[in-house]
């Protein structure tokens, strides 16, 4: 099997003097500073020769005292090996300008759009640098550089500038006043980029075809986003997503807590993954404060984040049934039901069922409660039972199949091409799943076995949730058996948390995917840099594609099926 | 003396007369059948709760909710009458009125049971006309049009979507469901509901089972419920036709909805599933034809209930092709059955 230190000595021999600095720590994790130049050669090498063919995101860092930003693009592969490569390139802060990957990785588009709204760093070569999360208003004032001072509050209603329009309907817009262009506080000049309704409507050709809002108040949406429908009748021509509705800047927000208020804002990133983004912050903090929580604490992680799996698998998989159903489908409140004593269990010990902010760097907050051990057995058995008639009820039922089979497929290449993860992606054939590409905790040590499906439609993403409900209790009980008595928190840990000037990248399978933090610190009490990369960013990239050529009502079986959850998406 | 009264007017006049009866028969069904509509709907959230595992109303009028539907109406017919600026106006405010009109056009053939008078049996039915059948099958069929109609008029690309499917759903399903109604009259030898239900020895639904089944599931379709409302599929095009309606026209045409469910489920029981018929029960003999008529109605409504919250809603071409690919044959090999059986017990 390929090692990090095997790829690293492949790019030195292969681009000699393009490689800066370079070091592999921990084990797996490849870090490399790439001369800006020579990036897009460097990816290409890497992907075609060494298959590092999983894009997995990219990171902006604002270093002003150095007077540069630094882009991190992170690659690692589909199954190949277990390497991880982040490959840093460097630019000045006077127009800043990097090489675009979208050449190699179709996913990049979103990352780097994201990093040029927010940082101002021009993408080579990028086909769409359109502003993704932000609204028009705030795109040119690069809001997550440092020295950001705040922009003023476009939103209040003396700024309204009212306009009646031919039709009759009054429009609202906003923009800065006179005084503030001559103070000087906000910038004059702005790109320049087609809005996303002029995009779509030069889409449309011919009398017949119309564009459908679905969105930003929908049934079919989890959270506000806009999901704009080209259509011909009832068939789909093109999809259009828009984002960024309840963008929240938790990344920004991140980087004037100290390291340990970060804690409950991760919990805010997904409402129904609180655990596993806490451990994935935490995580990744302990790598950069080079610390390990004791044994017993890493088994109370694990029991917590895979019951808090089995309670996402269940809610996600009711509200898909919802949506090619009717708010009124019954399985869905079943589903609710059980997962009632899923959240007893964890609300036993962490004292709260959405947001936790349990896991602490070195450790936990609390040891389980007296009793947790039969409570959870016992929720377990009657999980397994349910979860076993779900699956029987929908394998049996000949609408369920017509209406989910062969929607939606996504082949093994494409589902790797689109760059999504978790369930979408075992669901084409692919078993990747980090507690067994990039094992974190104990999960290395634990016998459970990754779930796929050959086919790829809406109908195998349901099955392998379901299917993944099993191991989860299955790795529970392991759990269970196997943990003893010992300290829950890590020794020697100081009161404030100051890490060694650094960067660590953690990944953890979260209920939907592949989720990682990554982190940048410089020595004071503060991160420099937070970066989450959540899996549903990346299905939602992936989610027009997957539209064109379906029905209408397919746009609800694939985008259910997906689970997803606009929260993480607008961090 | 009233009653000789009235009966040497009905000997001097009975065109005055019949027109008289008729006025007085269509004003009490058509408040029967809408306070029965209201029933209906807290029926459905009552058993849908139940089939669910939670309460469904429990708050006004007891623990029941029994008055939760009398505070819904007078909600919906306090509310703003909100029409749309681009709304085409008089389609717009005439399609729920055509709704509820098509209801009392069904009602009013429809027989609802009989009682038995001095041994003889009276059905109910204010307008027993020889063909009603025909007629009701035919004005059923009018409902998509006033579906039609709201959503076109609308000026909304969603009621315009759901206009369209119901258009398609009706022409696929009015066909095999008209088919069904022929065997059943082939075999009851009249087109008449109330010879139908009095022709019933023995059950249509025991006699053509292929045609009671074709003719159930086409019914669900025509009444626009799970798993063929499709018209309406909130996750897809918001609420179909009638996105864009408030107030009091929205009150009509969901009513119009649950008027037109329960006179299917009449129609269900008069054709296939005997009506009235059933042992006297000695005590109530008078009554007895309509207890076993609401039993029998009972049944068909919490059966469409049941399948309303188990199954998943069918694509608009699957339902298209279930109806031109499936139950046209289907019902085309009942009706040669049906004309089989009926030329060799007649």
């Amino acid at each position: 099997m390929t090692t990090a230190n095997d790829v690293l000595s492949a790019l030195q021999s292969a681009f000699p003097g393009a490689i800066e600095e370079a070091k592999v720590a921990p084990e797996r994790q490849l870090w490399a500073t790439i001369k800006p130049d020579r990036i897009v050669d460097v990816c290409k090498y890497l992907r075609d020769n060494h298959s590092f063919d999983h894009y997995s995101g990219a990171a902006g860092v604002d270093r002003i005292n150095d007077g540069l930003f630094e882009v991190t693009e992170m690659l690692a592969s589909h199954g190949a090996h277990q390497v991880v490569a982040l490959l840093k390139v460097k630019t000045k802060r006077e127009n800043p300008s990097v090489k675009s990957l979208t050449g190699l990785y179709w996913n990049a588009n979103w990352y780097e759009r994201e990093i040029w709204e927010m940082l101002g760093i021009n993408f080579e070569g990028h086909p769409e640098l359109y502003p993704l999360l932000l609204s028009d208003e705030l795109v040119g004032v690069w809001p997550w550089r440092k020295d950001y001072k705040g922009y003023p509050d476009y939103n209040t209603a003396d700024r309204a500038i009212e306009k009646v329009n031919p039709e009759g309907y009054t429009d609202y817009s906003f923009g800065p006043t006179e005084a503030e262009i001559k103070a000087g506080t906000v910038p004059t000049e702005r790109p320049e980029y087609p809005t996303f309704r002029e995009r779509e409507e030069m889409e449309i050709k011919g009398e017949s075809e119309m564009i459908l809002h679905m969105g930003p108040q929908h049934a079919v949406v989890p959270g506000p986003f806009l999901l704009d429908i080209l259509v011909d009748g009832e068939r789909v021509k093109k999809a259009f997503l828009d984002v960024g509705y309840i963008h929240k800047g938790i990344e920004k927000i991140m980087e004037n807590r100290t390291y340990m208020q970060g804690i409950p804002i991760t919990d805010r990133l997904c409402y129904m993954a609180a655990l596993t983004n806490n451990e994935a912050y935490c995580g990744a903090v302990e790598r950069l404060l080079g610390i390990e929580a004791p044994e017993r604490a890493q088994y109370i992680r694990m029991i917590l984040e895979e019951l808090s799996r089995i309670q996402s698998h269940l809610l996600g998989t009711g509200e898909f049934l919802t949506l090619i159903g009717s708010a009124v489908f019954s399985p869905f409140l079943y589903m609710i039901i059980d997962r009632e004593d899923i959240l007893s269990c964890i609300e036993s010990v962490t004292g709260a069922r959405i947001n936790h902010s349990f896991v602490r760097f070195g450790g936990v907050r609390n040891d389980l409660p007296e009793g947790f051990k039969d409570m959870t057995l016992d929720a377990l058995k009657k999980i397994r039972l349910k979860t076993e008639e779900y699956k029987e009820l929908f394998l049996s039922d000949s609408i369920y199949r017509k209406r989910m089979e062969g929607v939606g497929v996504l082949t093994p290449a494409e589902a790797r091409r689109l760059g999504v993860s978790g369930p979408p992606l075992r669901a084409s054939d692919t078993p990747y799943d980090m507690r067994r590409e990039d094992p974190y905790l104990l999960y290395k040590d634990m016998d459970f076995e990754v779930i796929t499906r050959k086919e790829g439609d809406s109908r195998a993403r349901v099955e392998v949730r379901l299917d993944e409900i099993f191991e989860s209790c299955y790795i529970i009980e392991q759990c269970l058996d196997q943990i003893s008595d010992g300290p829950i928190m890590a020794e020697g840990l100081p009161k404030k948390i100051k890490p060694e000037p650094g960067e660590a990248y953690y990944r953890v399978e979260d209920h939907r995917g592949e989720m990682g933090f990554f982190v940048v610190s410089d020595g004071s009490e503060k991160p420099v840099k937070v970066k989450a990369r959540g899996p549903v960013y990346a299905y939602f990239q992936a989610l027009p594609p997957l539209l064109e050529g379906t029905y209408i009502a397919d746009v609800v079986a694939i985008a259910g099926s997906m689970d997803a959850c606009t929260s993480e998406v607008d961090r | 003396m009233v009653l000789s009264a009235i009966t040497e007017f009905a000997a001097q006049e009975p065109k005055l007369y019949a027109l008289i009866l008729g006025l007085v028969g269509a004003a009490i069904i058509a408040s029967v059948i809408n306070v029965a509509a209201m029933a209906v709907v807290w029926l459905e959230r009552k058993v849908m709760g139940d089939l669910q595992a939670r309460y469904g109303p429990n708050r006004v009028g007891g623990r029941w909710g029994i008055l939760q539907l009398g505070a819904d109406a007078i909600k919906l017919f306090t509310k703003e009458d909100i029409i749309p600026r681009g709304a085409d106006k008089p389609v717009y405010v005439w399609a729920p009125i055509v709704a509820s009109a098509t209801t009392m056009l069904v009602a009013g053939a429809m027989p609802f049971g009989a009682v038995i008078i001095n041994g003889r049996e009276i059905p109910l039915v204010v307008a027993n006309m020889d063909i009603s059948a025909f007629y009701v099958e035919a004005a059923l069929s009018i409902m998509a049009i006033s579906a039609f109609m709201a959503g076109w008029s609308s000026n909304n690309k969603y009621s315009m979507l759901g206009a369209f499917r119901g258009i398609a759903r009706m022409i696929a399903y009015e066909v095999p469901m008209g088919i069904c109604v022929i065997s059943v009259a082939v075999m009851a030898h009249s087109l008449n509901l109330v010879e139908i239900v009095q022709a019933q020895d023995v059950w249509f639904a025991v006699a053509q089972p292929l045609g009671f089944v074709v003719f159930a599931i086409a019914l669900i379709t025509d009444l626009g419920r799970m798993p063929f409302d499709q018209t309406e599929a909130e996750e897809e095009i918001i609420a179909g036709y009638n996105t864009e309606y408030s107030g009091i026209r929205f009150g009509l045409l969901y009513f119009q909805e649950y008027n037109m469910m329960l006179l299917g489920s009449i129609l269900l029981v008069n054709l296939y599933l005997g009506g009235w018929n059933g042992p006297v029960i000695p005590v109530i003999s008078f009554l007895s034809p309509m207890v076993w008529f609401f039993m029998k109605l009972l049944i068909v409504l919490v059966a469409l209930i049941w399948v309303r919250v188990s199954l998943l809603r069918f694509r608009i071409d699957q339902v298209t092709d279930l109806g031109w690919k499936v139950l046209l044959p289907l019902s085309m090999v009942n009706l040669v059955w049906a004309v089989a059986v009926g030329l060799y017990f007649a």
